[in-house]
């Protein structure tokens, strides 16, 4: 076992039974411009520090929620409800 | 009494012994000198025990029959491979123990801290070292893994926190001769003279050994006191003098001290590397594992770490070549990266880094292992990845089929008559068996809008009964995966759609589809039917009339799909082709696809019907110039490259990867998949070696390309492959081309059928005679009455019939509250808008009109009695259970995704069924298991 | 004594100036390398290298050391393949011992999809000038006598890719060689001296901001690994990397047996016996961004039971030691290497898991750019203005693997 996630309808289990996400930016393809785009599809600020993340219970429930980590120690900071 | 083979040599040990007392006894010195200190801190009685190298003699109870051999004699490398036969053989057990606080050693400390959490109402559990439990380290989770001495893995799981009262390793003394056997640690001389083994003429050098008896020592040096230093050992093989001089200047006087045995005490160091790599984890050190280390002084000549092998000398030679770090240091000579992880070296490493640098400078970095675990214990509890099977998986075996991995699931490769398998498809009528492909029924106010948004199809303009073909874009416009969109008939709920992903795209299917719903706040219903519904591809010429005789009275025509009741079972049949024929995908539920395959392939005897397996399907798609996703596809295939333009709208509005879309446009096109077929076709090559896949493609001189599918040579003589295809420098695309050195030609669309009369030929059911069909019975299902079933032994997993709902939170709280369904019903909550109900899917859910209820056949169950289940979970379940009755618990046992069920006296266990085999071959192969077997 | 004790490379430190015509950030391999062609291929000694801590104390000393040209692109498989030339002549070039063994590489494939995906690695990589071959399962068997073909009856070998020249070398050897070439030379490294911000000059990059003061520099290049996102934002960047851990664990060592490195891609998990008779074992990165350090136990359990199905022998060995680096990953798995869009500011990133492999070449390429101005051929595919180009390089062979 290494990291654990907090599932909020399952309770913490080992980081293998879930997928990551990101939080989906939902831009508006119809206005957006180009240099948008590219920056969200493809750039990163790569935080050293917490970050809010999605992770699916795969193994599990099989929904989505959020929590909050610190990606310099794998903390997690906060489970939010999703 | 125990006896032992030590080398080939038979060795008698006494009650107690460790192997280490055993040896020595024995007069065996484990690897031939160095300082022993029966603490597990240093390399010196490394043996080799039952075939395992590297193992701590003084740290193995001697048992008997144990073969020994003293592989480390003189710092010698074991064998890589073992005498024995090859064989993985079974992992140890793991055992996973769920506390409030874990303390690691039970000295006077440990046993402190130990008591005092007790009193405080927590959940202790200790671990020691003395009673065979060696701390291997202790990680993120938090997670402490220990070997014990039953040969078990265990994995203490502390909520609060870890103590760890290791206490303190003796240094070791770094001189000449320090190899020479007769050298022990204070400790270790205590422990040696209460078990009886003859020291001889013993000599202390440093600290007076506190706990040896009055009279044991026949003199003492006080090292540092007084300015004695320790100079050197001397001796052939075993010491026989200890060197020491009185003064600090060179030429002193050295004084010559006669022994059998020096008993060492040249101060401690904390065995504090489990507290250091697990520095950012609740972790309180206590005793003297908490001590600051005592530097000894800077070692002058000698070796400083035997596990490696470094001299002073060594030591000396990378400083002055510029080596001043203390992990340049350790790398530069390989100190401290042997089996004591420093535990010898490191006390002289910074005392020399001190004395050269005029800074001390901090430990290297504490890594796991503390204890070093083989192989097959550390393996224990964990499985290799399982492969999902088929509700038709015996079928295909028992026709003979090879199986493969594909995707994630077992599919049949072959039934072993690939030419024949061929033609049925082209000739006559073959069943496919399409089960691993993703399903989904998405439902809601939002449902249209949401699917608009995701795929880049119109999906307005898709009537109830028909289907399209769709891609799945990423935000890149990357094809993710692609699929079938049906619109299902409107039943006055509102919109209801039913969507598939290839085989290789299931896992990923049901959390995009949710991660973007979520993300754009539509209100949607989502039930993932991919193991629930199996599904069989009806191919060929014949396909319509097989299933005539199959008793379907109507089919859907090209393009639309409905449910038609096939052989009893009742089916949604959806009429697209993906191998070029006339094909009907018949969607039906898993508990009847056994049935159905075998009505089918009787009612398809008297046209010769024929299965197919994968590796036809890949080559009669390839005469379709159909794309693989993943074969042919790479990270970067958009639908433009793919040449599926024509499969996304820009102007029905949104959808993701549509900005991408139109931001790539603006770049020129630098390669697209293409068709090519080779002019002339090559002798007939053996199907079974498709060569040229990953071939180069040239354009003249010019590198254009390489082909991503190749089947070979087809019936008609005709080889038609895929391939990337390079534009040339004025932005065109080649027609004539050479595959590995052989002329191709691109060409436009199939090369069979291109106008594909074949798939969307009409079909006149009337025509068909309804005579001869036989009757075939339909089972009405019945739901499984859980509650009525009790444990079994030996446990054997069943079917379960139920029911899945998937509707709002409000709505299922409020059916929860008051069941439609009958008394004695269960009904798991296995998601806030989710529930599994073991009743007949015949109620409604009266909260919420998109309600998905439908008939669940894909779990397996089994009821485990309350000591079956205990015994089973603390080996293959890492989470805590909850301690509610009943309650339902969902995730990870035996390396498959379960949900369990606990009620007082028993457990249920659910598992998908695609699982179910080898669920059961890991719950009987765990309960099997002795405890505490040693390998 | 032993024998792997350092006994030939010298390390020079001098203290820092306030001007160099070239500052490199970061001194690992990637680096040392770029500062080691600088000097011996192009002359160019005024040179800095800036070290948060030791060199070679990043992903070059936590990396599995293999050494191979066998991917999956055209571009990726003839840079590789300069890797592995420039490799092959390190030893002589520097006259130092690096431990460099050409052992043969075999990827087995248990599927047929795998058998697949192998053929066309072997084809692809033989018309780019990498030397690779499909075997069928008994010659899979000659060529490692240790292996189980039957995969323990549940993963059973189908056939492999053969790359004789993949190899492995000792990582710490490796960077120390460069270092102290670049050394000799003339150039300078500065350990424990974190570069703490760039000095900008309108758009251009005209210094860094260390520990140790300002210092002024013709062109920076940042070689960072794990930390690539923090040195670009300091030029106003932000770059399609994330960062993942990497697991890797050796055992005790023992008596040279084993022949090739062993990998498979469906297993997840690739294996080789060290200089020192270790047994390496390495696997896929963490999917989720991190830059922990910590090491977890559950890689080692379920790469320890992923091995033991091809490599049963090892179920008696006893594992030492484990550790974690972190990678910066793009998007398409390929390297980034070059310009940056802002002056005065060249980057090499991108290295993922496959960083190690890349060092004297990348080395030698991104010198070449330095040293010219112009971009060579070998690295052209790999500027960060690619994904704007939509001309990304997707290399499915090389995804997660070592």
């Amino acid at each position: 076992m290494s990291l654990r996630i907090p599932c909020p309808h399952c309770g913490n289990r080992s980081v293998h039974e879930f997928v990551h996400g990101e939080v989906r930016q939902v831009p508006d393809h119809l206005t957006d411009p180009d240099e948008r785009d590219l920056d969200l599809a493809f750039m990163h600020d790569n935080e050293e520090g917490v970050v809010t993340e999605r992770w699916f219970h795969a193994l599990g429930c099989r929904r989505w929620f959020e929590i909050r980590r610190d990606t310099t120690t794998d903390r997690i900071i906060e489970r939010r409800a999703s | 009494m125990a006896t032992l083979l030590v080398d080939g040599q038979r060795v008698e040990a006494q009650p107690g012994d460790s192997l280490l007392v055993t040896m020595l006894r024995a007069g065996l010195h484990p690897t031939g000198g160095g300082c022993l200190c029966l603490g597990g801190d240093c390399p010196n009685c490394l043996v080799t025990v039952d075939g395992v190298a590297y193992t701590r003699s003084c740290q193995v109870p001697a048992r008997d029959g144990m073969v020994v051999r003293r592989d480390h004699l003189g710092g010698e490398e074991p064998a890589l491979l073992s005498d024995e036969p090859m064989s993985a053989g079974n992992a140890a057990p793991v055992h996973h123990v769920h506390c409030d606080t874990v303390v690691i050693g039970q000295g006077d400390s440990g046993r402190e801290a130990a008591r005092e959490a007790s009193d405080a109402g927590l959940d202790v559990v200790t671990l020691d070292a003395r009673d065979g439990q060696h701390v291997t380290g202790v990680y993120p989770g938090p997670l402490v893994v220990a070997s014990d001495q039953a040969g078990r893995v265990l994995h203490v799981h502390p909520r609060r926190e870890i103590v760890v009262a290791t206490g303190a390793a003796e240094i070791q003394p770094v001189v000449p001769g320090s190899d020479l056997e007769g050298l022990v640690t204070g400790r270790a001389a205590a422990e040696l003279v209460a078990a009886g083994v003859g020291l001889g003429r013993v000599v202390a050098v440093g600290e007076r050994p506190s706990e040896l008896p009055e009279g044991t020592l026949a003199a003492h040096v006080p090292i540092g006191q007084d300015g004695w230093k320790l100079v050197r050992f001397e001796g052939e093989g075993r010491v026989e003098a200890v060197v020491v001089r009185r003064h600090a200047d060179a030429d002193a006087t050295e004084e010559r001290i006669e022994c059998d045995t020096a008993v060492l005490g040249l101060g401690r160091n904390p065995r504090n590397a489990l507290a250091r790599m697990a520095s950012d984890l609740p972790v309180r050190v206590v005793g003297s594992a908490a001590m600051e280390p005592e530097l000894p002084a800077c070692p002058r000549e000698g070796t400083v770490c035997p596990c490696s092998g470094v001299t002073v000398a060594d030591l000396d030679g990378v400083w002055e070549r510029g080596f001043h770090e203390m992990e340049l240091l350790k790398r530069a000579t390989l100190a401290g990266t042997g089996t004591c992880q420093g535990g010898v070296c490191l006390p002289y490493l910074r005392s020399f880094l001190l004395e050269r640098g005029g800074r001390l400078q901090p430990a290297f970095t504490a890594r796991p292992l503390n204890r070093q675990l083989t192989v097959r214990e550390l393996a224990a509890g964990a499985h290799t990845a399982v492969t999902a099977r088929s509700p038709l998986h015996d079928e295909h075996l028992s026709l003979g089929a090879r199986m493969d991995r594909a995707g994630g699931w077992w599919r049949p490769w072959t039934y072993g008559r690939n030419d024949d398998e061929y033609r049925s498809v082209r000739e006559r009528v073959s069943l496919g068996d399409v089960s691993s492909l993703g399903k989904m029924t998405i439902s809601g106010p939002d449902a249209e809008a949401f699917l608009e948004r995701i795929v880049p199809t119109k999906v307005a303009t898709i009537r109830p009964g028909r289907c399209r073909y769709v891609l799945m874009l990423d935000e890149r416009s990357y094809l993710l995966d692609d699929g079938m969109l049906c619109r299902e008939a409107n039943q006055g709920g509102g919109d209801r759609f039913f969507l598939t992903s290839t085989s290789g795209g299931s896992g990923f299917f049901e959390l995009w589809l949710r991660d973007w719903a979520e993300a754009f706040g539509y209100d949607v219903r989502i039930l993932n039917h991919t193991a629930s519904l199996a599904a069989i591809n009806v191919t060929g010429p014949q396909a319509a009339r097989l299933l005539a005789r199959a008793g379907a009275r109507a089919l859907p025509a090209f393009g639309l799909h409905r449910q038609v009741r096939i052989a009893g079972v009742d089916c949604r049949v959806v009429r697209l082709s993906f191998t070029g024929e006339l094909s009907y995908e018949l969607h039906h539920p898993a508990a009847d696809a056994r049935t159905l395959w075998r009505r089918l392939l009787a009612a398809g005897a008297r046209f010769s019907v024929q299965p197919h397996g994968l590796e036809t399907l890949l080559r009669l798609r390839l005469e379709k110039g159909h794309i693989v996703i993943g074969q042919d596809t790479d990270y970067d295939s958009t639908p433009r490259r793919l040449a599926h333009d024509w499969a996304v709208n820009l102007d029905k509005g949104d959808f993701v990867g549509r900005q991408a879309i139109l931001r790539t446009n603006k770049q020129p096109l630098d390669k697209r998949l293409v068709t090519l077929l080779t002019d002339d076709p090559p002798p007939r090559e053996t199907l079974e070696a498709p060569s040229a896949e990953g071939a180069a493609i040239h354009d003249g001189e010019r590198y254009a390309g390489y082909v991503t599918s190749d089947a070979g040579t087809t019936a008609g003589g005709r080889r038609p492959m895929l391939g990337w295809l390079y534009l040339d420098a004025e932005g065109n695309l080649p027609r004539e081309v050479t595959v590995d050195g052989r002329a191709a030609r691109r060409i436009d669309g199939a090369t069979y059928d291109p106008e594909g009369a074949r798939a969307r030929a009409a079909v006149d059911l009337a025509s068909e005679s309804s005579e001869n069909v036989p009757e075939f019975p339909v089972a009405r299902p019945e739901a499984t009455d859980l509650a009525a079933e009790f444990p079994t032994r030996p446990p054997r997993l069943r079917r379960l019939e139920a029911t899945r709902v998937s509707a709002t939170p409000a709505a299922l709280d409020a059916v929860v509250a008051e069941p439609p369904w009958p008394a004695g019903a269960l009904a798991f909550r296995t998601a806030s808008d989710e529930l599994l109900v073991t009743a007949t899917p015949d109620f409604e859910v009266d909260g919420d009109p998109h309600a998905i209820v439908e008939r669940e056949t894909a779990f397996s169950y089994v009821w485990l009695d309350d000591a079956t289940a205990e015994r089973f979970l603390d080996r293959e379940s890492e989470w805590r259970r909850p301690d509610a009755r009943p309650a339902l618990g969902q995730g990870e046992v035996a390396g498959i995704p379960a949900k369990l069920w606990f009620e007082t006296g028993r457990t249920l266990i659910l598992t998908p069924a695609p699982f179910a085999a080898a669920f059961q071959r890991r719950l009987t192969g765990s309960l099997a298991e002795p405890d505490g077997a040693t390998p | 004594m032993n024998e792997f004790v350092e006994r030939q490379m010298k390390l020079t430190w001098r203290p820092p100036k306030k001007s160099y015509d070239v500052v490199i950030v970061g001194a690992g391999g990637h680096g040392l390398a770029t500062a080691y062609y600088l000097a011996t291929r192009h002359g160019i000694t005024n040179v800095a290298v800036f070290e948060r801590g030791y060199i070679g104390g990043g992903n070059s000393g936590r990396n599995t050391t293999i050494i191979r040209a066998n991917y999956g692109i055209p571009a990726a498989v003839r840079f590789y393949q300069r890797s592995v030339d420039l490799y092959r002549g390190l030893e002589e070039e520097t006259d130092r011992w690096l431990m460099h063994q050409a052992k043969g590489l075999l990827w087995m494939a248990h599927s047929e999809a795998a058998v697949r995906a192998e053929r066309m690695r072997a084809k692809l990589n033989t018309e780019f000038g990498a030397e690779t071959e499909f075997v069928e399962p008994q010659e899979v068997q000659e060529l490692c006598p240790q292996l189980d073909i039957e995969g323990g009856g549940r993963w059973p070998v189908l056939g492999a890719s053969y790359h004789p020249q993949g190899a492995t070398a000792r990582h710490d050897r490796v960077v120390w060689a460069l270092a102290e070439g670049a050394m000799e030379r003339g150039a300078h490294v500065h350990q424990n001296t974190p570069v703490e911000g760039l000095i900008l000059d309108g758009e251009r990059v005209a210094g860094v901001r260390t520990a140790a003061g300002d210092v002024a520099a013709g062109a920076i290049v940042s070689a960072v690994g794990g930390h690539v996102s923090r040195i670009a934002a300091m030029a106003g960047l932000r770059l399609p990397i994330r960062s993942h851990r990497l697991q890797a664990f050796v055992t005790n060592h023992y008596r040279q047996q084993l022949g090739p490195i062993v990998a498979s891609s469906e297993l997840f998990f690739y294996a080789s016996q060290t200089a020192r008779g270790e047994m390496l074992l390495g696997a896929e990165i963490d999917p989720q961004p991190s830059f922990s350090y910590r090491s977890s136990h559950d890689f080692v359990q379920d790469v320890c039971r992923r091995a033991l199905n091809l490599l049963p022998f090892m179920a008696n060995l006893r594992v030492l030691r484990q550790w974690t680096g972190v990678c910066d990953m793009s998007p398409d798995y390929s390297p980034i290497m070059g310009r940056t869009g802002v002056p005065g500011f060249f980057i090499t990133t991108g290295w993922g898991t496959w960083g190690f492999k890349a060092i004297p070449a990348g080395g030698e390429q991104m010198a070449e750019l330095i040293a010219t101005g112009e971009v060579p051929e070998l690295i052209a595919p790999f500027g960060l203005d690619r994904f704007a180009r939509d001309r990304t390089m997707a290399d499915r062979g090389s995804a997660g693997t070592h």
